[in-house]
C-alpha cells in the first residue's frame, strides 16, 4: 500500500497529462492548468524541507565548532534575516524600495552576477587546456573552437573574408548534425526512463521502505 | 544621490571584489561572500516562493474567493513535511508521486514532439551531389545517422557499426568545439558587465563625493 | 503468435493512411474539439514507442538474455570512486540543478544510489550538495539505501546530503566551497546542468580531483568534455543509470530504445531519398502542430 498507491497516483497523473496533449478543448485544458498549478503549490511547501536541511546541517557545524563554523553563522543569519524581512509584513514585503529588495539589489545580485562573470576566466583556462589535449577527438574540438572564436570577431574576417561564411557552415552542418543526434538519443532515453517511472518499474524517486 | 544608495553600491562593490578574490586562491573574503550568497539566496527563494506560490495560489483563493479546493494541494504540500517524522515519512511519497506524475506526463509528448519527431522531419532533406546545398544536406543526414549509431547500446562498436560510431563521435566533438567557441564571447561580456559596474561605482561614489 | 507478413504490411499501411487522413482534415474550432486530429501521428509514435519499450522489458523479465555493450562511463565512475577510496578522501556527487521532476535528475539519483553502495564499504565519505528542495529527501533515501545494501547502515551520515540553494550561482559557490575545503578526490556530476557547469568543473579540476560528468544538456557538454576526465554524453546518462541498476528488466528499455533508433535511421534515410526525388508527402507525416 505504501508503494502501490503512490505508483498509482503517478500513473494516473502521468497518463492524464499525456492525454491533455491531445485534447484541445478549452474547458479540459483549464482543468489541467489548475492541476498543474497544484504541483507548484506542492513545491512551495517542499521548500521547508530544503531550508530545514540547510539550517540543520550548518547548525551542527556551528554546534560542534567544526571548521569554518564562523562562516556558517553568516550563512544561517543570511537565511533568517532574508526570510524575516521578506515575510513579516512590518518590513514591507518584497516590493520595490523594501529592505528585501535592497538586499537583493545590493547583495544577492552582485554576488550572483560576479560568480557568473567568473566564467570568463574559467572558459579561458578551459580553452587553454583544450589545446594541450593530444587525442584526435579532443583536437577536433579544440580546432573547431579556435576557428569559431576567430571567426566570430572582426579580426577573423580580416584574416580571410570567407571566415564568417565558414563559421556559418560549421554551425549549420556538422554542429547541427551532432546536436540533432544527441537530442534524439537523449529524448528517447528520457522518455523510456519516464515510462519506467510512470509504470512503477523505476521507483527511485519514492525512496526506501 | 542618497546615502543608502552609496552604502548599497559600496557593499555591492566589496562583495564583487570578495568573489573575484577567489581567482587568486580560496581566502576569508571569498569564504565570507560565498556563505553570504548561499544564505541570502536560500532565504530569497523561499520568500519568493511564498509570495508567488503560497499566497496567490492557496491563501488568496481560499480566504478571499472561497475556492476551498485549493486546500487539497496545500494538504499534498504539507504531506511532504512528514519526512521529518520517521514513522510517517512514507506519506510524503503521495506528494512526490503526484508531482512526478504531472511532470513526466507533460514532458513525454513534448520531448517526443520537439526533440525526436521535429528533429527527424527537419533532417529529411533532399541530398544532391549537383549543388553545394545538396552536399551539405547529405553531410547533415550522414552526420545525424552516424551520431545515432554512436548511441546504440545493443551492438558492439566494431566493424561497420564501429566505423559509423567513430564518425559519429567526431561529428559530436566538432559540434562541441563550435558550441565552446560560440560561448566564449558571451562569457567575456559578463565580465565586462561587472567591470562596467565597478567603473560606474567609481564615477558615482568617488567622483560624486569629491566633486571631481 | 506469428502474424503473417502481408497482414503486418496491411496493418502498417492502414496506420499511415489514418495519419494521412487525419492530417488533411481541417478542424475549425480546436478549442471545442475533444481530440486534435493533427496530432494523430504523435499518438501513434508515442504508443509505438511505449509498446516497444514494454515489450523488451517483458522479454527481459522472462529471462531472455539481452546483449548490452559495456558503457565506458561505468568504468570511469568506478575508477574515480576507487581513487578517492585509496586516497582516503571524500567523493562528491553533484546531481545537477533541476528538480526531481526532470528525468535527468531521476537518472542521477539512480547513479547516486549505486555510488553510495560503492563507497559504503570503504568508509569513504560521500558528499551530496543539492540545489532543489524536493531532491533532498530522494537523495537522502538513495544514499541511506546504498549504505544499507552494502551492509553498512551505520556509516550513513545524514549531514552529508546538503541542500545549498536553489539559485544556480549560489549553488555553484557552495559547491566550490566544498571542493576547495573538503578536497574530494572524485567529483561525479550527473544530471541537468546549465552555465554553472564550467564554474564547478574548472574548480574541481584545479583541486586535482578525478572528474566524471554526464548530462543531456547539449550546451554544457563541451565544457564537461574539456574540464572532466570522462564525459557521459546525452543518452549514455540514461543508459548508465539503467546499467547500474543491474535489473534486467530496466536494461530491456535500452534494447527497445535501440530498436526505435534503428527505425528512425530507416525513416530518415527513406525520407531523405524521397525528398531527393521530389516526393515530399512522406515528410509531411512527421509534421506536428
Amino acid at each position: 500500500m505504501r508503494r502501490e498507491i503512490p505508483i498509482a497516483i503517478c500513473l494516473l497523473a502521468g497518463l492524464s497529462f499525456i492525454l491533455e496533449y491531445f485534447i484541445p478543448h478549452r474547458q479540459v485544458l483549464s482543468i489541467f492548468e489548475t492541476i498543474r498549478q497544484w504541483s507548484i503549490i506542492v513545491i512551495a511547501f517542499a521548500y521547508v524541507l530544503g531550508l530545514s536541511n540547510l539550517v540543520r546541517v550548518n547548525f551542527h557545524v556551528i554546534q560542534k565548532k567544526q571548521r569554518d563554523w564562523l562562516y556558517k553563522i553568516i550563512l544561517v543569519l543570511g537565511v533568517f534575516f532574508t526570510l524575516i524581512v521578506g515575510i513579516i509584513p512590518y518590513f514591507g514585503g518584497i516590493q520595490e524600495g523594501t529592505i528585501f529588495d535592497w538586499i537583493y539589489y545590493y547583495a544577492q545580485y552582485p554576488l550572483q552576477a560576479t560568480m557568473f562573470s567568473l566564467l570568463a576566466f574559467f572558459i579561458a583556462s578551459a580553452a587553454f587546456r583544450a589545446f594541450r589535449i593530444r587525442t584526435f577527438q579532443a583536437s577536433l574540438l579544440a580546432i573547431t573552437a579556435v576557428l569559431v572564436m576567430i571567426g566570430r570577431v572582426p579580426v577573423g574576417e580580416k584574416l580571410w573574408p570567407g571566415f564568417p561564411d565558414f563559421i556559418e557552415w560549421i554551425m549549420n552542418v556538422p554542429q547541427l548534425a551532432g546536436k540533432r543526434a544527441i537530442m534524439i538519443g537523449a529524448a528517447l532515453g528520457a522518455i523510456s526512463t519516464a515510462l519506467k517511472v510512470l509504470t512503477g518499474l523505476e521507483r527511485t524517486y519514492l525512496g526506501g521502505d | 544621490m542618497d546615502l543608502l544608495t552609496i552604502i548599497g553600491n559600496t557593499l555591492a562593490l566589496i562583495l564583487t571584489l570578495c568573489i573575484f578574490s577567489f581567482l587568486y586562491k580560496d581566502n576569508p573574503f571569498y569564504k565570507f561572500a560565498e556563505h553570504l550568497v548561499v544564505g541570502v539566496s536560500a532565504g530569497y527563494f523561499a520568500v519568493l516562493i511564498y509570495f508567488t506560490g503560497f499566497i496567490p495560489k492557496v491563501w488568496d483563493p481560499v480566504t478571499k474567493k472561497n475556492e476551498w479546493w485549493y486546500i487539497l494541494p496545500a494538504i499534498l504540500g504539507i504531506m511532504t513535511w512528514t519526512r521529518f517524522l520517521k514513522k510517517w515519512s512514507w506519506i510524503s511519497r503521495f506528494s512526490i508521486a503526484f508531482y512526478m506524475g504531472i511532470a513526466v506526463g507533460v514532458s513525454m509528448p513534448l520531448d517526443m514532439q520537439g526533440r525526436v519527431i521535429r528533429q527527424l522531419s527537419a533532417t529529411m532533406l533532399p541530398v544532391h551531389l549537383m549543388n553545394l546545398q545538396g552536399i551539405w544536406n547529405l553531410l547533415i543526414v550522414l552526420g545525424v545517422l552516424c551520431g545515432l549509431v554512436y548511441f546504440f547500446f545493443s551492438l558492439e562498436h566494431k566493424g561497420v557499426v564501429g566505423g559509423a560510431a567513430s564518425v559519429g563521435i567526431w561529428i559530436l566533438m566538432i559540434g562541441f568545439g563550435a558550441g565552446f567557441g560560440l560561448t566564449v564571447m558571451g562569457r567575456v561580456s559578463l565580465l565586462a558587465d561587472r567591470i562596467q559596474f565597478m567603473r560606474e561605482w567609481y564615477l558615482m561614489v568617488i567622483k560624486g563625493v569629491t566633486g571631481g | 503468435m506469428r502474424i503473417p507478413h502481408l497482414l503486418r504490411l496491411f496493418f502498417v499501411s492502414c496506420i499511415f493512411l489514418l495519419v494521412d487522413f487525419s492530417l488533411s482534415v481541417a478542424q475549425e474550432d480546436l478549442s471545442k474539439s475533444w481530440f486534435n486530429l493533427h496530432r494523430v501521428n504523435m499518438l501513434i509514435f508515442l504508443v509505438f514507442f511505449f509498446a516497444v519499450i514494454i515489450y523488451f522489458i517483458e522479454r527481459a523479465k522472462r529471462g531472455k538474455s539481452l546483449f548490452i555493450r559495456r558503457i565506458a562511463g561505468l568504468d570511469a565512475i568506478e575508477e574515480a570512486v576507487g581513487r578517492a577510496t585509496e586516497m582516503g578522501k571524500p567523493v562528491l556527487f553533484i546531481s545537477g540543478i533541476e528538480d526531481v521532476d526532470q528525468i535527468q535528475t531521476v537518472a542521477a539519483m539512480i547513479i547516486l544510489g549505486n555510488v553510495a553502495k560503492m563507497v559504503a564499504g570503504y568508509d569513504t565519505p560521500l558528499l551530496v550538495p543539492i540545489c532543489q528542495p524536493f531532491v533532498v529527501p530522494v537523495a537522502e533515501e538513495r544514499v541511506k539505501e546504498g549504505y544499507a545494501s552494502a551492509g553498512k547502515p551505520e556509516a550513513y551520515n545524514r549531514d552529508n546530503v546538503r541542500y545549498i540553494s536553489s539559485e544556480q550561482f549560489a549553488y555553484a559557490a557552495g559547491v566550490n566551497g566544498i571542493m576547495l575545503r573538503e578536497r574530494p578526490a572524485a567529483n561525479l556530476m550527473f544530471g541537468s546542468f546549465y552555465a554553472e557547469s564550467l564554474v564547478m568543473a574548472e574548480t574541481g579540476f584545479s583541486t586535482g580531483a578525478i572528474q566524471v560528468a554526464g548530462t543531456a544538456n547539449i550546451h554544457q557538454l563541451p565544457f564537461f568534455v574539456v574540464a572532466c576526465d570522462y564525459t557521459i554524453i546525452g543518452e549514455e546518462l540514461f543508459a548508465t543509470s539503467a546499467y547500474l541498476s543491474k535489473e534486467p528488466k530496466l536494461l530491456g528499455s535500452l534494447k527497445g530504445s535501440d530498436l526505435v533508433k534503428a527505425i528512425i535511421i530507416g525513416f530518415l534515410t527513406l525520407g531523405a531519398v524521397l525528398e531527393t526525388f521530389g516526393i515530399t508527402h512522406f515528410t509531411r507525416w512527421f509534421f506536428i502542430e
